[in-house]
């Protein structure tokens, strides 16, 4: 069960998420539709939850 | 001796190496953990590449080690074990506990699904319980397709391997996708709440139907009841061949291309300064030996108060950008766990 899930972007603009998840893991998720921990993201959204995007910093 | 006859289907049809669909049958991979307690979620556990949809009670799961048996004496020495430590009754109505294994498409061409010409497929496995049973239920699931067959097994003795062997019927309709992405999803039931019973075991395929997926419940107590797999394959047409071992480097590099544990050998990525011994940028790569089946997700611990600045995740490799303030000791990334599970 995730937690929380923040946008972590990279120095070249592309991004992946840090999730944090409820037994105490934490994965960094790349932004792929084929990845099982993207699409739990998804489903997470789905149910009402928000992403934390403290944008690029630059 | 010299060979005289050979298997003239197993070559036409599939060719005699790789001709099991299941990855990791034998369970002798068991990359995240050899045993865990007091499990009850929807994850992969132990033995890589089976998934275990545990959602009714408790249970201690684990790689077997066999040491007697009639699935030790056909050269099985690992199996996998779900001992029940508690359960629902009843379980919850949208609840299940399932073993499951699922399959990339572009695996399952050789079945022609969806065309004239599609096959059937034969599942053979061993199996053992505390408890005796009747018409337990294995279903296999298209996910592309949204359609579902189903077959039954006894176990006719207590706590005795016995190998069973269901066919399942070949579909005209509805082709797998040739991509990375699941497929199929084979399926053994232990558990259900009763939005999974009430409809009859889909021996024909099938439109996807809740109801026909455990027609029959398995009903194992907690505390005594245990259920134990090995040597699982899933192969073209309608008789079972023998079980394929892989040696144990090829099953590895299969089972790599979905997870990989480098902690598991003490593996450590060094990060090293990126512009000069003086840098506070470091950075550290590494190249996978077996492409995984897509960009991974990582789990891992940052030394000496790195600052990750940018990762980069694909099927062939990864590459971390860290930062420092105090390079008092070496800098290193730990226990790096890559997930590109179905």
């Amino acid at each position: 069960m995730i937690s929380t899930v923040e946008k972590k972007y990279n120095e070249d603009s592309t991004f992946n998420y840090e999730v944090n998840y409820q037994d105490g893991t934490i994965w960094t998720v790349p932004h792929n539709e084929a990845n099982r921990h993207y699409q739990e993201i998804l489903e997470w959204v789905a149910e009402g939850n928000t992403i934390t995007d403290n944008g690029s910093g630059e | 001796m010299a060979i005289t006859t050979l298997p003239t289907r197993a070559f036409t049809q599939q060719g005699i190496n790789f001709r099991n669909l299941i990855i990791n049958g034998d369970m002798s991979i068991a990359q995240r953990s050899t045993s865990t307690s007091s499990y009850g979620s929807v994850a992969y556990s132990t033995v890589d590449r089976f998934k275990t949809v545990f959602e009714v009670g408790t249970y201690t799961v684990s790689q077997e080690s066999l040491s007697s048996g009639e699935a030790y004496n056909n050269g099985f020495r690992k199996a996998f074990k779900a001992l029940v430590t508690s359960t629902a009754s009843p379980p919850s109505a949208g609840s299940q506990t399932t073993f499951e294994q699922r399959i990339e498409g572009q695996n399952l061409q050789i079945f022609k699904k969806g065309t004239t010409n599609a096959e059937p497929f034969t599942l053979s496995f061993w199996v053992k319980s505390s408890k005796t049973g009747s018409n337990l239920q294995v279903n296999l699931r298209d996910s592309d397709n949204t359609r579902q067959v189903g077959g039954t097994y006894n176990i006719s003795t207590a706590d005795t391997w016995e190998k069973k062997i269901i066919n399942f019927p070949a579909d005209t309709t509805g082709a797998f996708n040739n991509d990375n992405g699941t497929s199929l999803t084979i399926e053994w039931w232990l558990d259900g709440g009763s939005n999974y019973s009430g409809g009859a075991v889909p021996t024909a395929w099938e439109a996807s139907s809740n109801a026909d997926r455990n027609v029959t419940n398995f009903d194992l107590a907690g505390g005594t009841d245990s259920w134990h797999i090995t040597g699982v394959q899933l192969e073209v047409g309608t008789s079972a061949s023998d079980f394929e071992f892989l040696p144990v480097d090829i099953n590895k590099n299969r089972c790599d291309r979905y997870y990989k544990n480098f902690d598991e050998n003490s593996f450590r990525l060094y990060t090293t300064s990126l512009d000069g011994n003086t840098s506070d940028r470091l950075g550290g790569t590494l190249g996978f030996t077996t492409e995984m089946r897509t960009s991974p997700s990582v789990t891992k611990t940052v030394s000496n108060s790195q600052s990750v600045e940018s990762q980069q995740l694909s099927p062939s490799g990864y590459s971390i950008f860290t930062s420092v303030s105090n390079r008092g000791g070496t800098t290193h990334i730990d226990e790096m766990k890559f997930d590109a599970e179905l």
